[in-house]
């Protein structure tokens, strides 16, 4: 009952959010394109390290796999030929790269996560240097902003239904298990591997797709600006502030947080990094289970302990 | 009776340590044996051997016949290999119910859906913690989340429990309540392999009793013997008191 209404609310929105570009302004459309896409990046990395807490930062080399792709074959192919192509290569990478480290665990795999999408800009950066001789590239699609928003807004509806999907399914049910506790998990039947890789191979291609729809906005590319880090870490505060583990979470994190960081970036453009910085210490501080979390925590009356847990403490 | 459990020549070596030498043992089916020994004596690792947890360098396990040893410890638990751990590991994200249903569903005959509630309830209910499903672990009692862990191990249907000192850190009122849960399981034919360190426990559940001492069986045979054998208590009191 309540999931019909919620479905209806959902669809209702979507139709809203469909028809405002109609009412923007080019620079209204541009921050609606923004704001979506990093709440489909958000959401698809909650996707994966919501549950399972392996903090990826490999956002931003799958997000520069998607641009670049459309980049080099944007004038081959057909356009969905081309998001075919990215789909593939983005899930090609992201199998390998899950089967040789899924299964280092946490502060090791951030590192190697964020050590992934240095490498994949330098590969790039080294290939356009010396095999084609030029570091850019023009992508002339005949793209305007509304159909890139259209087709985010898309995505972030297919997205926040697959999210919705696997956190109802079995196998929802087995990456919490595993973000709690692998070995457990792995002792209660779980295959604990093969459900890590499925989640970072579905998230990755969520993400490779982002890049791969807001490439045209750009026209030129470089490798400096579509495997640029603070994609990877706006991505990451983004989902943390709402709440990775919350279907909502990263869509209500990015948002406010993406509308902020554009009012930050154009009027104090040279502090920009260092607000990032102090925000990113604040929200792990502060609201380390998310906005929603804390809400919830609020509502619920306080220092409701079960008595026994007292007595037990000392004996245990 | 057929051999359930086989354990054949298991060997466990963690670089110049061998940890475990040359164990050999059966469990039969709907059979409870106690696997004793003083502490760093081979008996975890003998369990997480068979549970999958480490791999022998070298000997067999097999259960109903099929070999188990050397595969991944999800496969072994769909094999039916259910175990507890010494420390209780409850999964502190998921409610009591939900700890459960991860059992039913990965495990042997993977139920999902509102049977899978229903057989999570019946499991609760089965070691008392009926109607509590909705909780959340850190809120349970350290003999909750025993038995809590105890359902989960049970939710999987095994074929054969693993209980790591299930009973330790218990008070005696609570230990009584172990045992009678441990003895139901019993009474309805599932083979159990214990762990543990109470002796009144042990005489209580356990017809028959195997005893490691720094990874090598000592004694093996029916529990009042075993437990009378000077090997035995010269391992445990040491040599003075045999």
């Amino acid at each position: 009952m309540s999931t019909t209404v919620a479905f209806i609310l959902a669809a209702a929105a979507l139709a809203g959010l469909a028809v405002a570009p109609l009412f923007l302004n080019a620079y209204g459309i541009g921050l609606l394109v923004g704001m979506t896409g990093y709440v489909v990046l958000a959401s698809a990395w909650a996707m994966f390290s919501g549950p399972t807490r392996y903090v990826s930062l490999a956002t931003v080399a799958f997000f520069g796999i998607g641009a670049y792709t459309v980049a080099v074959l944007s004038e081959t192919l057909p356009y969905p030929l081309v998001l075919l192509c990215a789909c593939a290569i983005g899930l090609t990478v992201a199998l390998i790269v899950g089967l040789s480290t899924l299964r280092l665990a946490g502060i090791y795999f951030v590192i190697f996560t964020f050590g992934l999408a240095e490498l994949i800009r330098q590969l790039v950066t080294w290939y356009e240097v010396n095999v084609t001789g030029t570091l850019g590239r023009y992508i002339f699609l005949p793209f305007e902003g509304i159909h890139i928003y259209w087709q985010l807004l898309a995505l972030a509806a297919v997205t926040l239904l697959l999210s919705w999907w696997i956190s109802r399914s079995r196998l929802g049910l087995a990456l919490r298990a595993v973000g709690d506790d692998e070995v457990v998990a792995a002792h209660a039947g779980i295959n604990v591997s093969r459900a890590k890789l499925m989640l970072f191979a579905l998230s990755a291609t969520i993400i490779t797709l982002v890049g791969a729809i807001q490439a045209p906005r750009w026209v030129y590319v470089e490798p400096a600006i579509v495997f640029n880090p603070t994609i990877s870490f706006l991505t990451l505060i983004m989902a943390l502030l709402g709440g990775a583990t919350r279907l909502w979470g990263p869509a209500l994190g990015a948002v406010p947080l993406f509308l902020l960081f554009e009012w930050l970036s154009a009027n104090f453009p040279n502090y920009f990094s260092i607000i990032l910085g102090i925000f990113f210490i604040c929200i792990v501080f502060f609201l380390p289970q998310g906005v929603l979390a804390k809400i919830e925590g609020l509502r619920r009356p306080a220092g409701k302990v079960p008595p026994e847990d007292k007595e037990r403490s000392g004996a245990a | 009776m057929s051999s359930h459990l086989q354990i054949t020549h298991l060997r466990k070596r963690f670089g110049g340590l061998v940890a475990v030498k040359d164990v050999s043992f059966d469990v039969a089916d709907g059979e409870v044996v106690g696997l004793l020994g003083p502490n760093g004596s081979g008996k975890t690792t003998v369990l997480n051997m068979i549970s999958g947890a480490l791999l022998p360098t070298a000997g067999e396990i097999t259960l109903r016949g099929v070999r188990i040893s050397r595969l991944r410890p999800d496969r072994i638990a769909r094999h039916g290999v259910a175990r507890t751990f010494q420390l209780v590991r409850p999964l502190p994200s998921l409610t009591v119910a939900e700890n459960v249903l991860v059992s039913l569903a990965f495990g042997r005959f993977k139920h999902w859906g509102p049977d899978a509630r229903d057989l999570a309830e019946e499991k609760l209910a089965f070691v008392g913690l009926g109607g509590r499903g909705g909780e959340n672990v850190a809120n349970l009692t350290y003999i909750d989340q025993k038995r809590m862990e105890l359902a989960r191990a049970l939710a999987s249907e095994p074929a054969l429990l693993l209980l790591d000192e299930w009973l330790a850190g218990l008070t005696p009122s609570e230990l009584q309540i172990g045992i009678d849960l441990v003895r139901r399981l019993q009474g309805a034919g599932m083979s159990v392999l214990l762990v543990e360190h109470i002796m009144d426990a042990v005489r209580a559940l356990c017809a028959r009793c195997v005893v490691m001492n720094a990874g090598e069986i000592i004694a093996h045979g029916p529990t009042e013997t075993v437990l009378k054998d000077p090997g035995v208590v010269a391992a445990y009191l040491g040599d003075g008191h045999a």
